[in-house]
């Protein structure tokens, strides 16, 4: 990790991050190591994706960065801020969206808790009306600012909570896996406002998750954490040369028809795998096979009732990452 | 009750090496380039105007069902009434109180407490909210955290007591300017030692990840508030003033408006603020130990 | 959810009925935070009470409508524990049910009614327990001896009628759930019923003659005011005819009214 020197205050730097919980009482009680120890650089106008399985310590590490939880050891400075002491200061200058949890007022139009909000930040309500206009446009709200929170879907109440995050024009967002829950239209909807926000208006993203599209369509950067630990950071790119070019095709075959034609398929990067006399899954290595050859060459040799492309879960991404040589 | 103050003041949770002072990494990076000032602070009250003002907009979006919960509390209150009116009636005054000056003691409890539990609802919740990782979206705004939350729900069917409350000190309480006077700072300390007392217990759930105990406090706090506790003697009496303060957040109100002493004034005023700063104290200490909904066991 | 009484392969209702009953108490003696919370808040209340009725005797000459101050404590001791040992909030636990869709428990072979009302007593008895235990040994302390311990003995099976009348009763509110949104100001309602007319903050015959003899006609003096006359050493059993028959009453109307509900439920299909 190097930092550009040019560069003003780096987003976030991390040193031996750390965080311990305790569970239970009594003779029942242990300790819980969430965050072990996580050291972290990330430069402004960064994208960077938190990603590791569920329990890995991704929300006790952003809640820290945030000034939530205070850590049992280590340090941090997010914006030149030390995030726990300086809290205060430092929620002026960031965002932060936890997808499970809302800052929106369920009964009230998102723009009476914009009003709120613009006052508790400060923000005059000249500036709040050209913001809320802004905001509107960029993230697509339309009639939804003016809709109770209780009536939209998750997909248009997740847009909002994003524009109330903005609100305030942070530097830098902070989103605790954002797209979860959201259908698959909606999660590709608001990546593309996410890279929108980061080109257009310079904003530093950094976001948990464990959706492997997530990385792919809004990171630059993957920072992958397991057992409370980073265990591997790579641009985006590399791995979408290396273990992101992996996608896994299902294809069911029509009954009365085998599988058999399509278990060889004598394609380059193509593992095919009998999952029932009628169901076979592909891992496909884009890289040595496109999709499409694959979809083609198996459409010509057996009747095919049903068929679907998506990425391998992230676990399988993570023990790929892990054991690339570095 | 800044988190941040107190932080700072705080070595053992924090961080091994002078969490005080950003890292040398980042410090030597920022070198270059100073950050951009801080914009100036937002008054503390104008974030609470606004954030009341919010809470209310919520609880009157059903506005039928506000005004009928309210209804309801009014009908509650009134039986309690009926009671005290048909216990003196038959009993006559009993140690210095008599129907009038129990319509004093009724009118300062049901204010203060719809206050507290109408317009400072969380107040009762600080537990609930610790335990279950609810301060996350007030630790998320540049606000006092507490500050932020106690004005953050309105909760309607308290707000019943507080119309309740102040219009039977009107009717009843007979309301020449001094009582009412001295009725207004008697309901501004009960309100301070209830949601002091209750942002105290809730605040245990801190330290024991969950909230029965602040529960009973609670209970009883507001049971014994309901009984004019001057009437009993000894032990019992020193119990419900010194321990649970339940005496100072009705009876000595009600004796001061019927019968001023500064003495009386002002030691309840005392306790009033030591309440009110020993929950804020345990809650600001308390913060430290938040985590965010991650210890919650139903144990 | 309450009471998940399985009803399968039973013939009688005396099977799931009783296996509903042990279900309930098995589940309330798993909980002794929530025993040791009913018995402490029964306590404190009972405590209070209590003691201003008992310094209120005392101001008044030693006697208040017939009550001594020591009869007075052994009256609110019993009333507190009619009262306390039930559910706080049971309506609006039972509204919420209903309103979530019992379908599920209404197509099994026994009355929903009878299988309810069996977990809710057998849950409750542990927590009646704990009442009349700290109530005795409470109002020995701060009262006396019991003024007469033949009135205090048929007192234990009037606590039993009388919470069983006040589960029913509060089973017959609940069911407005079944046409009503909302059940909590039935609730609120109900509950100063039996505060006031119930005889539980105060002996009937404080209130004025009409008004007490309104009040004993009523089903809610047999959850209070019943088995505190008699703790109070009042040896009048016709006390318990009367309870017994506002029971069948009650089991009667709570019955019809749930009939009615499930009529109203599959019509609407709400």
């Amino acid at each position: 990790m190097t930092i550009d020197r040019h560069e003003p205050t780096p987003a976030i730097v991390a040193e031996g991050l750390r965080r311990t919980f305790h569970r239970g009482r009594g003779a029942d009680r242990q300790v819980v190591e969430a965050v072990v120890g996580i050291d972290l650089v990330v430069g402004r106008g960064e994208r960077v994706a938190f990603i590791g399985p569920n329990g890995a310590g991704k929300s006790t590490s952003i809640k820290m960065l945030t000034g939530i939880l205070h850590p049992t050891a280590g340090s941090a400075a997010v914006l030149g801020h030390v995030p726990w002491t300086d809290r205060r200061r430092l929620t002026r200058r960031i965002g932060t969206l936890f997808g499970q949890r809302s800052q929106l007022w369920s009964e009230l139009a998102p723009r009476s808790s914009f009003e709120m909000l613009a006052a508790i930040f400060g923000i005059g309500r000249r500036r709040l009306g050209d913001r809320i206009e802004e905001l509107v446009e960029l993230l697509d709200l339309g009639e939804l600012i003016d809709q109770p929170v209780r009536t939209q879907s998750l997909g248009q109440r997740m847009r909002c909570e994003l524009a109330a995050t903005m609100l305030h024009e942070p530097d830098l967002l902070f989103l605790d896996e954002p797209t979860i829950g959201l259908d698959l239209l909606a999660k590709q909807r608001f990546r593309e406002v996410l890279v929108r926000l980061n080109d257009e208006l310079g904003v530093t993203v950094f976001l948990t998750s464990h959706d492997v599209a997530d990385v792919e369509h809004v990171a630059d950067r993957a920072v992958v954490v397991n057992h409370g630990r980073i265990i591997a950071d790579a641009p985006v790119d590399d791995l979408r040369r290396s273990v992101l070019a992996v996608k896994r095709v299902r294809v069911g075959i029509e009954h009365g028809h085998a599988a058999d034609p399509v278990l060889d398929l004598g394609l380059p990067g193509v593992l095919a795998e009998p999952i029932s006399p009628s169901l076979v899954r592909f891992e496909v290595d884009t890289n040595q096979t496109p999709i499409r050859r694959v979809l083609d060459t198996v459409l010509a040799a057996v009747p095919v009732a049903d068929l679907s492309v998506v990425d391998p879960p992230l676990e399988h991404v993570i023990a790929d990452i892990y054991e690339q040589p570095r | 009750m800044t988190v941040s103050r107190d932080a700072r003041a705080n070595g053992r949770d924090a961080v091994d090496r002078g969490d005080d002072e950003p890292p040398p990494s980042a410090a030597e990076a920022g070198s270059d380039r100073p950050e951009p000032p801080d914009p100036a602070p937002v008054p503390v009250w104008r974030v609470l105007a606004a954030t009341s003002t919010s809470a209310w907009r919520e609880a009157l979006a059903n506005r039928a069902g506000f005004w009928s919960q309210i209804a309801i509390m009014i009908v509650n209150d009134v039986v309690w009434v009926v009671f005290w009116f048909l216990f003196f009636d038959r009993v006559g005054a009993v140690r210095g109180w008599d129907l009038d000056r129990l319509v004093v003691l009724f009118a300062v409890l049901t204010t203060s407490a719809g206050i507290v539990l109408g317009l400072l609802n969380n107040a009762r919740r600080t537990g609930q909210l610790a335990a279950t990782g609810a301060l996350d979206a007030a630790l998320a705004l540049p606000v006092s955290p507490l500050a932020y939350l106690l004005v953050r729900r309105v909760e309607p069917v308290n707000v019943g007591d507080l119309f309740f409350g102040l219009g039977l000190f009107v009717a009843l309480g007979d309301p020449t300017p001094t009582r009412v006077a001295v009725f207004a700072y008697g309901v501004a300390c009960a309100v301070l030692i209830l949601t002091g007392f209750l942002v105290l217990v809730g605040s245990l759930s801190f330290w024991a990840g969950r909230s029965d105990a602040g529960d009973l406090g609670f209970h009883a706090l507001l049971l014994f508030s309901n009984y004019p506790v001057d009437i009993f003697g000894g032990a019992t009496r020193v119990f419900l003033y010194a321990v649970i303060p339940a005496g100072f957040v009705s009876s000595a109100p009600a004796r001061l408006v019927d019968d001023f002493d500064v003495r009386l004034a002002l030691g309840t005023g005392a306790v009033a603020v030591a309440v009110a700063a020993a929950g804020a104290t345990a809650f600001t200490v308390g913060l430290r130990r938040y985590t965010s909904g991650a210890t919650w066991t139903r144990a | 959810m309450r009471a998940p009484a399985r009803a399968e392969g039973a013939i009688g209702w005396l099977g799931p009925t009783a296996a509903a009953a042990r279900l309930g108490a098995r589940r309330a003696g798993a909980q002794p935070g929530g025993l040791a919370f009913a018995a402490v808040f029964y306590l404190m209340v009972t405590s209070v009470l209590a003691g201003l009725w008992a310094t209120a005797a005392d101001a008044a000459g030693g006697d208040i409508v017939g009550y001594s101050a020591v009869a007075l404590v052994w009256y609110i001791a019993a009333s507190e524990s009619a009262v306390l040992a039930l559910p706080q909030r049971l309506i609006e636990d039972v509204g919420i049910d209903i309103d979530d869709g019992i379908e599920a428990e209404l197509l099994r072979p026994t009355p929903l009614i009878v299988v309810r009302l069996a977990a809710e007593v057998g849950g409750m008895l542990p927590r009646l327990g704990a009442c009349v235990a700290v109530g005795v040994v409470l109002a020995r302390i701060i009262g006396g001896p019991a003024p007469d311990p033949a009135a205090l003995a048929i007192a234990f099976p009037s606590l039993l009628l009388a919470v069983t009348v006040n589960l029913a009763a509060q089973y017959a509110f609940a069911g407005a759930a079944f046409w009503l949104r909302d059940v909590r100001s039935a609730w609120f309602l109900y509950q100063k019923l039996v505060f006031v007319l119930g005889g539980m903050l105060l002996p009937l015959e404080v209130l004025p003659r009409w008004l007490e003899l309104t009040a004993k006609a009523l089903p809610f003096s047999a959850m209070a005011y019943a088995p505190a006359r008699l703790a109070s050493g009042h040896l009048e059993p016709e006390l318990l005819v009367i309870q017994s028959g506002w029971l069948a009453a009650a089991i009667v109307g709570t019955a019809a009214v749930y009939r009615a509900g499930e009529r109203h439920q599959i019509r609407t299909g709400a």
